[in-house]
């Protein structure tokens, strides 16, 4: 049965008004004609090509592509932890020259400091911002408070489960009130039951605080549950594909993710990112063992 | 499956506790039960005799005195070598024509001295007396009348008669010692007696047990205690050892973290570690002449240049996104050295010291003969030589003791001071003692906290 999907780009009224609004708010990221190259011993990797786009205050943007296509390097680019080739990356208009507190960073492999306790993991960014031990610890706690963890306050991370520390690593992040949050794939290590939570936990932060978010990751309904604009970038080199503006309307939940419009993004989703011709050249032979029995189908 | 019917050998699972603790107390048994197997067993190597009781031959240059060894081969000619000769002096006494001859009396003085060792493990004498002719001549006649009987050990029949023999040429001359009264004709030898043993270089537990009991509880002989000499050992292990943490430590986590101070020191470093550290002994000596100052100065050469290239390796070893993370939070540069570096390494580099204070041990050995020698290592060389070995390997044990324990203390102090490495991770080696004991539980309740919600 093929179902009749609309258009990925029919937008509702309230959906329509919705990215009027986050237009005319001020840009916080703005990506410039961005290129990265690397030097390796077997000669220069371009990795990023020509990515331009922006970033509006309290907007949701998902970066999905193929393993390899260079989201990370992009996003390490925006944390200022990798140096850019060409182009510029600005933040609220300023040029950003070296990682910094207004730009929070959220890792997949959680890193936490693991001789911290919770509480001091928080406060890591506000100690050594000079902000003194008794505020620090206060902030810290509300924001622990706000992801849900105040009963381990005291645990190290070694004692908490994988969604609690990349919990924890959002508070940390959050607690130097950052203009922007960087997320790369940070639920990518976690099972599918405990990244849906995340998910909702996420969706519910970023509506309680001002923040505006660049999250990546490879999973498509997270891509589209998530936000507001899809980057999709595209591999070898890494370039903009498209720049989809997700037609479900908020506030989501994981009830959406059958709804038609959801379908259709994800649809439009797949064929971007699994292109029909991948799919031929990437067949399994039929071999087949003469030993086998039952037919399964 | 109850944990006890399971099968022994699982490929990379662990044994449950009881059987951990089982083959652990069997790993420190077992060599054990082999040395008592070795010592204990008659028919097993053996390939010696120890001599309770010798004699003199003419025209033979080496002597044996009780307590020496004589291979199992040589013994039996030993023996027959001593009977011949008291045949002849049979002989000669037969004869109608034999002489006296006052000069005999000097050696008759020792054949009577030849029960000495016999009197002194049987009791009757205390190992000072093994020349007081008068009280070794109560026992030749103790024994002649039978009023004495050795049991440890005890005489042969063959000797039993020749005691009894002598006793009555003996008491011709006087019932008491009296050199000017001894028999001027030859007296017949005592014939040698002696016990399977091993080689002196493997002394049986008990001998070792034993001689190491009076080790600790009386003075040496140069008047010391032995534990002094092991204070010094140790304080000599410390300083070689903190003097090389104190300098090598901070210069190896710079190593690490700045490439500046990797390229400058370590090419040099490693290229220096490998000149072994016993060849400056003799310059050690020159600079620092003869005490304690170049044996520290051998621990600390000892010890440094691998520290420092092992401190620089665990500091590069430290998790980069660690970094990263801290200066996405706002950690400038330098408060990363302080804040990250050092915290994040805390725990390998206390395992890498101790490591390292193991390799200390070992330098000391070296350490303490150079120079004026000093310490355990002068103690057992001097015994070495003179072949006593059961005092030599308490000293070998008590150091490995010492080392041993060090080691396990500082792995469950280890736990202690870095709580949040304590899971997952078990002290090197035994670590049975004292698990669980301090060890805080994880807090993760049963159900994930995430469905629970
Ligand atoms: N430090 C580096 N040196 C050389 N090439 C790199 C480096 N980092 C990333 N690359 C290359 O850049 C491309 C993008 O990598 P990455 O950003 O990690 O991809 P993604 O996160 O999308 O999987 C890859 O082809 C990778 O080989
Ligand atoms: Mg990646």
């Amino acid at each position: 049965m093929q179902l009749e999907l609309p258009d990925y780009r029919e937008q509702s009224p309230e959906v329509r008004a919705r990215f009027a609004k986050i237009a005319q708010r001020p840009v916080v990221l703005g990506v410039e004609g961005l290129t990265k190259r690397f030097q390796t011993p077997r000669g220069e990797v371009t990795a990023l090509e020509d990515v331009t786009f922006n970033v509006h205050r309290r907007e949701f943007l998902t970066v999905i592509g193929q393993s390899g296509c260079g989201k990370s390097t992009l996003i390490r680019i925006l944390a200022g932890l990798e140096t850019l080739t060409e182009g510029s990356v600005l933040v609220d208009g300023k040029p950003v020259t070296g990682p910094g507190p207004e730009r929070g960073m959220v890792f997949q492999g959680y890193t936490l400091f693991p001789w911290l306790t919770v509480k001091k993991n928080v406060m890591f960014g506000l100690r050594v911002r000079g902000t003194d031990t008794v505020t620090a610890e206060s902030e810290a706690r509300q924001w622990i408070e706000m992801v849900g963890l105040s009963k381990f306050e005291n645990s190290y991370p070694h004692e908490l489960s994988g969604g609690m520390k990349q919990r924890v690593a959002i508070a940390r992040a959050l607690a130097n009130q950052p203009r922007v949050l960087l997320m790369d794939e940070p639920f990518g290590a976690l099972d599918a039951q405990t990244r849906c939570q995340m998910q909702t936990y996420l969706l519910q932060i970023w509506r309680n605080v001002d923040i505006t978010i660049v999250f990546i990751t490879h999973d498509l309904d997270e891509a589209i549950l998530l936000a507001d604009r899809i980057l999709v970038l595209k591999p070898h080199p890494g370039r903009v594909e498209e720049l989809i503006e997700v037609p479900v309307p908020r506030p989501r939940d994981p009830g959406q993710l059958l709804t038609p419009e959801f379908l259709a993004t994800r649809k439009r989703l797949e064929e971007l990112i699994h292109p029909p011709s991948s799919a031929t050249t990437d067949k399994l032979p039929n071999l087949r063992l003469t030993t086998v029995g039952d037919e399964v189908e | 499956m109850p944990a006890d019917k399971q099968h022994w050998f699982r490929i990379r699972e662990e044994l449950p506790p009881r059987r951990a603790a089982l083959l652990t107390a069997a790993s420190f048994l077992l060599p054990i039960a082999i040395w008592c197997i070795v010592s204990y067993t008659p028919f097993i190597w053996h390939p010696d005799v120890k001599l309770q009781l010798s004699a003199m031959r003419e025209g033979v240059s080496t002597t044996y005195t009780a307590g020496d060894h004589v291979s199992r081969d040589f013994f039996p000619t030993f023996v027959e070598g001593v009977r011949s000769d008291n045949a002849a002096i049979r002989e000669s006494l037969a004869d109608p024509e034999f002489k006296g001859n006052s000069a005999m009396r000097r050696e008759n003085q020792r054949r009577l001295r030849q029960l000495a060792p016999v009197a002194i493990s049987n009791g009757w004498l205390s190992a000072g007396d093994a020349e007081n002719d008068a009280a070794i001549y109560e026992i030749w006649k103790g024994i002649a009348t039978g009023t004495l009987v050795p049991t440890r050990p005890a005489l042969t029949d063959e000797n039993l008669a020749i005691v009894r023999e002598n006793w009555a040429a003996l008491a011709a001359g006087s019932e008491t010692f009296d050199f000017k009264a001894l028999p001027d004709k030859p007296l017949l030898k005592l014939v040698p007696q002696g016990r399977l043993a091993n080689p002196n270089y493997l002394p049986a537990p008990h001998e070792v047990v034993i001689k190491g009991w009076t080790l600790f509880t009386q003075p040496l002989s140069s008047g010391q205690w032995l534990y002094q000499r092991l204070m010094h050992s140790i304080t000599i292990v410390f300083s070689g050892f903190l003097l090389a943490a104190a300098i090598g430590v901070p210069l190896g986590v710079l190593c690490g973290t700045y490439d500046a101070f990797s390229k400058l020191f370590e090419p040099f470093i490693d290229f220096f570690r490998y000149m072994p550290a016993p060849t400056f002994s003799m310059l050690l000596v020159a600079v620092f002449l003869a005490h304690d100052a170049p044996k520290i100065a051998l621990v600390f050469i000892g010890t440094f240049f691998q520290l420092v290239l092992v401190v620089a390796k665990t500091t590069r070893q430290l998790d980069r996104s660690l970094l990263e993370a801290a200066q996405t939070l706002g950690a400038k540069p330098p408060q990363l050295l302080g804040k990250v570096v050092v915290p994040g390494i805390l725990p390998d580099l206390y395992n890498d010291l101790r490591i390292l204070l193991g390799w200390a041990w070992t330098w000391l050995v070296i350490a303490e003969l150079i120079g004026v020698k000093s310490g355990l290592t002068e103690f057992i060389e001097t015994q070495g030589r003179y072949r006593n070995f059961d005092a030599v390997f308490p000293v070998i044990i008590l150091i490995g003791v010492i080392g041993f324990c060090t080691d396990q203390f500082l792995a469950w102090f280890r736990g202690i001071l870095f709580p949040y490495t304590a899971r997952n991770r078990r002290p090197l080696g035994l670590g049975l003692p004292f698990k669980g004991l301090f060890q805080r539980s994880p807090v993760i309740p049963a159900a994930t906290p995430e469905s629970s919600r």
